[in-house]
């Protein structure tokens, strides 16, 4: 296990990036009424729980036109 | 010329307007820090997940192990996550009909499809040399460095078999209609080229050897001249889609 802390400060921006892509996407979910399919709790659920996969359906197929 | 430049700069923006450019960016970044460090520690987890009392020793992990499991990471994720980007890289423009007004301005046909194909290639082409080099300085970092042969080669074999996915994916745009309809044709297209695969001989001619054979040229398990005649089918096959989304498109009514 020592490994693997030691390589904590590498996981570090990991985290940071698929936080970005969340947060990014959870702001665009919030700020926006209609999506092209589903409904917000739908899109909140999706993005918080697949991690990366979750943030790029919603910005490909969930996005409504602007 | 210069619609080709303005497309093209449309295009871009559009990009990073649409959230694609920042999708690219994180998911591609995430995969070149994620492939060493999971390579290194993979003897840890798996040390943790013993099986009925069987602890499960492997060697340790090398340079080159670094490397297959991006090359792993980005031959199936990675192109997944290509495909949904660029999904609707001329269908979208079609479907909604936003193309009608600027080519009735005067803009050339050929200028939207070579622009579209730069625009994409160029966004792939960047966001895979970041991926590639934060691996590579992630790599270095953590283990001790190696002698991998053909390292650069297998590299370039994966972004051309990106170029030659987002030129399949323009061509079949051009053809079938609908939002997505472009995406499940080239779908489709690779599915066929998966079941080739099961033919004897067959990785010397397919597009799909340089996405699959990427760890095996470094560790030499993979035959290095088959690559070769690969690259030259793959940039045959994307200038041979070019040429046929260009005339396509041309004579399509939008």
């Amino acid at each position: 296990m020592t490994q693997i802390s030691n390589l904590l400060p590498l996981l570090i921006p990991i985290i940071v990036l698929e936080l970005i892509l969340i947060i990014a996407a959870l702001i665009h979910i919030f700020r926006h009424k209609t999506y092209r399919f589903g409904n917000r709790l739908l899109w909140v659920i999706i993005v918080l729980c697949f991690q990366l996969i979750g943030p790029i359906v919603y910005f490909i197929f969930g996005r409504g036109d602007d | 010329m210069s619609g080709f430049t303005a497309f093209f700069k449309k295009e871009m923006i559009e990009y990073v307007r649409g959230y694609k450019a920042l999708i690219l960016f994180c998911i591609f970044v995430i995969f070149g820090m994620m492939s060493p460090l999971l390579a290194k520690m993979m003897p840890d987890i798996l040390a943790h997940t013993a099986v009925n009392g069987i602890t499960l020793t492997i060697p340790k992990p090398t340079f080159t192990d670094s490397f297959s499991q991006f090359f792993k990471n980005f031959s199936q994720m990675g192109m997944v996550v290509l495909l949904l980007v660029f999904g609707g890289l001329l269908s979208q423009d079609l479907s909604r009909g936003t193309l009608i007004i600027l080519l009735s301005k005067g803009l050339s046909r050929h200028a939207v499809i070579l622009a579209k194909y730069a625009a994409a290639l160029v966004l792939w082409t960047v966001s895979y040399v970041l991926a590639a080099l934060i691996q590579w300085g992630y790599t270095v970092y953590l283990f001790n460095r190696l002698s991998a042969p053909h390292l650069f080669f297998s590299l370039f074999c994966l972004w051309l078999f990106g170029a030659f996915l987002l030129a399949v994916l323009l061509m079949s745009s051009s053809i079938v209609g609908g939002a997505y309809g472009g995406l499940i044709l080239t779908a489709a297209g690779l599915g066929v080229l998966i079941l080739c695969q099961l033919i004897p001989n067959m990785d010397r001619f397919s597009p799909l050897t340089l996405a699959l054979g990427n760890a095996g040229f470094m560790t030499g398990a993979a035959n290095f001249d088959h690559a070769e005649t690969s690259v030259w089918i793959a940039i045959a096959l994307i200038l041979l889609s070019l040429v046929v989304t260009l005339t396509v498109f041309k004579k399509k009514s939008l």
